[in-house]
């Protein structure tokens, strides 16, 4: 589904990306973790178009989107979300939703009929019910509880209908307890959207727990890729990242 | 458009001399007046829209102090020392409060001063137009450089001027106190933190700007008419240096000073009734180039 | 499904989400309708001319003001040179009745189209700037314009003005050189104007504004073109502050360089910080505002200055919100109060 090839990106000497090449089937669950800077979100940035790479491939189904506008690569159906939750303040869970709807549909332009579009009314209703955000529909987002945001924020690129979806730390500001309710959210949606996803974690029981494979980066370069088990036994991966405790409590 | 008038005086090395000494000096208050702006906004933050008030003041003061004591030196003492003062106190008392408000906000509140201050001039000294006179010590011959005429009191405004300029960008470069009010700059919460008291700082920051303003407006007082609304077309101007030169730059707006200066100096023998137009022109020539100015944002 | 079908969920149900919008569809014409009304047959009770000037200047700021709210409050871009298009509205229409032959209706539609491109052209260049950037550049446009205004003598009379007022030849019966006519085609374009720019807001393209005024970054993750979407308003909103500005020719009869100097944009930023950038109406309940403080205070004092200035430090240090801001937040409070007590 996703194809990176030879992915570069460097800001003044400093490589944050250096030379990625990865694949992500279609309907996998990859986790990608890494120390501070090892450049995780500007591999996000990369993908998303956030950022435009110096060199490399970034083909999503086929089309190469490497360097193209944000709304562009959207477009073709990559859905991000953020580490902080980037919503609307001022509109509604709801609105928020049908207007995302809106804009899926083309018809962020329309001028001669009111919003919200009937046709959007479904999509909308799906996919809060989806992140369990219906019954807070009528609430201002600036109003939700932190977590209730970044389900918002995950909605927001959900509803769009997304081929890959990317989620930049989805349990970030939480405490233990509501992180696994999140990522227990993510799992079942990937059970059943269907859709590939891609996501960021620092909890590494979490990651090994939920990921059915992960993708390990080092400054800008890929240290590992595979299943749990052979991520955990990778010495390279243990020296950069994990070091012995969680070796040891793997183990167990 | 008069292109005669300004191809005869490109060729004349008189002319030439007499309007580029008149273009730096429209230049040099400029700059006095921006820079203080251009501080204001690299420290606080705060587009300063009433800045133009203290020009305003520093002339009236120093014509007032000029008219009671006869010295030219107290005049301008009074003049810088009365709009520091007014600075210190209009931003403790009323800009504070609207630093975390959006741009609107500040706006208005600039834009309210401006009205009152305008009009508080009017009541005090009257609506006429007000002149202070050339002080005796500068009644003397004009110089004569390459048969351009120099009155000696432009040099002095132009002494002036380099040197503030030279005080300011070597006083924030070195000393302890520039050193600081540059870390407030960046980040104000850290100096903050380590025991300085940022309110202090900002307080006297904007009484810098405005003592900066209220000192041109002193040293063009011999030479210009007062009136109260005199502060705003200086402050447009002003305006459209430091936008130019980039916000927050010393640099920046000594270099837009002297090519507004020019412009306006050069622009009017050709362009009399557009000059203004010549420098709204540059002004969105070098914006939709460079946004951020041609010295972009950093302070000095 | 059928939980929400049952409107078990509050306010903005399922079937309410359909109702409400077709409904206001409605309700906003209704009330357009009887506005129109109201002010068409207040010569009759009210027959002085005075009141009758002051709502036809009220039409002319009012729908300049709504219009910059559309850029400010609902699209978040502070422009500081809003009131070149009023000028230019002025001046267009102004011009082309005087030099050329043509009726009111096709002056009127010849001056939005040039104001359209003007707009276009200098909208492209200005809404890829940010925030203060796009303050600064789109007043330097305005300051150009007027410069040129001033500049060209042998085209607008330059510091005088257009002289000689503006021809009216009658037009389906209208013949705007009688007062209760333009009275009454003010304040039919007012009301027209308002409408319309209300149907812009409550639109999709509103709602997209709206997103890019919350959060312009995550509104292009979602597929919207930015700069294209603040294009597009950017010349909508000129459409009626020119609008604005031939009700002002026609007023005077004529046209002056203060009608595209800075001080319109600031009156009409004052006016949406009066009346508050949050509602529809406040523009508009800015306008009266501002409109009835100039003419009471010029009337008590020479110093209308200070005055005008401390109610503006009221608001922006008191208030810090407009009246129907202040209004709006006041009501929703007392709802979110009764709500809270009916748990």
């Amino acid at each position: 589904m996703l194809e990176i090839r030879g992915l570069s990106k460097s800001f003044g000497g400093v490589k944050a990306t250096d030379n990625v090449s990865l694949d992500f089937a279609d309907g996998s669950l990859t986790a990608v973790i890494g120390p501070n800077g090892a450049g995780k979100s500007t591999f996000f940035n990369l993908i998303t178009g956030a950022l435009k790479p110096d060199a490399g491939r970034i083909v999503l189904d086929g089309i190469d989107i490497a360097g193209r506008s944000p709304p562009d690569i959207v477009r073709c159906g990559i859905g991000r979300a953020f580490q902080v939750a980037s919503i609307f303040p001022s509109l509604t869970v709801q609105e928020t939703m049908l207007a995302a709807v809106c804009v899926d549909q083309r018809r962020a332009a329309m001028l001669h009929r009111r919003f919200p579009l009937v046709e959007a009314r479904e999509r909308a209703e799906y996919a809060m019910e989806l992140l369990g955000l219906a019954d807070q529909r009528g609430r201002t987002a600036a109003t939700l509880s932190h977590g209730d945001q970044k389900l918002l924020d995950i909605a927001l690129a959900l509803v769009l209908e997304p081929k890959v979806l990317l989620l930049d730390e989805p349990t970030a500001g939480m405490g233990t307890e509501e992180r696994w309710r999140m990522i227990d959210r993510i799992r079942e949606l990937w059970e059943r959207q269907k859709i590939t996803v891609v996501f960021i974690e620092h909890d590494m029981d979490i990651v090994f727990k939920i990921a059915p494979s992960i993708v390990v980066l080092c400054y800008g370069r890929i240290l590992a890729t595979g299943a749990p088990e052979a991520i955990r036994r990778n010495q390279a991966v243990i020296e950069a990242y994990l070091g012995t405790e969680h070796h040891a409590g793997a183990a167990v | 458009m008069d292109l005669d008038a300004l191809t005869g005086c490109l060729a004349s090395t008189a002319c030439l001399v007499t309007q580029t000494t008149s273009g730096l000096i429209i230049g040099m208050l400029l700059f006095l007046v921006a820079v203080g702006l251009t501080l204001i906004f690299g420290v606080l933050k705060v587009v300063n829209f009433s800045h133009g008030a203290f020009y305003m003041f520093g002339a009236y003061f120093a014509m007032t102090a000029y008219q009671m004591s006869g010295s030219f030196a107290l005049a301008m003492l009074c003049g810088a020392a009365g709009t520091a003062i007014l600075g210190l106190v209009f931003e403790r008392v009323f800009m504070s409060r609207v630093y975390g408000a959006n741009v609107l906000m500040q706006l208005l509140v600039c834009y309210a001063f401006v009205l009152i201050f305008d009009d508080v001039v009017r009541m005090v000294w009257g609506p006429e137009f007000r002149s202070m006179g050339m002080p005796a010590a500068f009644q003397v011959m004009p110089l004569f450089i390459a048969g351009g005429v120099i009155p000696p009191y432009y040099l002095l405004l132009i002494g002036v001027a380099l040197s503030m300029a030279l005080i300011l960008g070597l006083g924030l470069a070195r000393t302890r106190i520039g050193k600081i009010i540059r870390a407030a700059a960046h980040n104000p919460g850290m100096v903050s933190a380590l025991g300085i008291n940022t309110g202090l700082i900002y307080g006297g920051v904007f009484a810098l700007g405005g003592m900066l303003a209220g000192l041109a407006g002193a040293l063009a007082a011999p030479v210009r008419s007062l009136t109260p609304g005199m502060g705003f077309s200086v402050l447009i101007e002003s305006f459209i240096v430091t936008v130019i030169g980039g916000m927050g730059s010393i640099l920046g707006a000594l270099i837009g000073a002297l090519l507004i200066g020019l412009i306006r100096s050069f622009g009017s023998l050709g362009f009399p009734l557009f000059t203004e137009g010549l420098m709204y022109l540059f002004m969105v020539i070098v914006l939709v180039a460079r946004p951020s100015g041609l010295f972009g944002k950093e302070i000095a | 499904m059928t939980e929400l079908q049952a409107g078990r969920t509050d306010s903005l149900g399922v079937s309410g989400v359909e109702l409400k919008s077709q409904r206001g569809q409605y309700l906003d014409v209704l009330v357009a309708l009887a506005a129109f009304v109201v002010l068409a047959i207040l010569p009759v009770f009210f027959g002085s001319k005075a009141l009758l000037d002051f709502v036809i200047r009220c039409s002319a700021f009012g729908l300049f003001a709504t219009s910059l709210n559309l850029l400010v409050g609902y699209t978040g871009l502070i422009s500081f040179g809003h009131g070149m298009f009023f000028g230019l509205g002025a001046y267009g229409f102004g011009l082309l009745m005087q030099r050329t032959g043509v009726s009111i209706p096709v002056a009127f539609a010849s001056t939005l189209l040039i104001t359209a491109v003007v707009a276009a052209v200098i909208g492209a260049i200005c809404v890829r700037l940010k925030e203060i950037y796009f303050a600064f550049v789109t007043l330097a446009f305005q300051m150009l314009i007027h410069s040129t205004i001033l500049s060209w003598t042998s085209l607008t009379g330059g510091d005088q003005g257009l002289r000689g007022g503006i021809p009216r030849p009658v037009f389906m019966g209208l013949d705007l050189s009688n007062h209760l006519h333009l009275y009454l085609t003010s304040c039919a374009l007012l009301v027209l104007g308002l409408l319309l720019m209300r149907q812009i807001t409550q639109s999709p393209f509103g709602y997209t504004l709206r997103m890019i005024r919350d959060n312009a970054n995550r509104a292009s993750f979602i597929g919207i073109d930015v700069w294209r979407a603040k294009l597009m308003i950017f010349v909508l909103a000129a459409l009626f502050a020119s609008t604005g500005g031939m009700v002002m020719a026609l007023f005077v009869s004529g046209a002056y360089p203060e009608f595209a100097y800075w001080t319109i944009s600031g009156e009409g930023i004052f006016i949406n910080m009066l009346g508050g950038i949050t509602t529809f109406l406040g523009p508009m309940v800015g306008t009266v505002l501002l409109l009835t403080l100039n003419d009471t205070v010029t009337r008590l004092t020479e110093y209308y200055g200070i005055v005008l200035g401390i109610v503006i430090l009221f608001f922006a240090i008191g208030l810090r919100k407009g009246l129907m801001d202040f209004a709006f937040d006041w009501y929703a409070q007392r709802r979110d109060q009764v709500r809270e007590r009916a748990r």
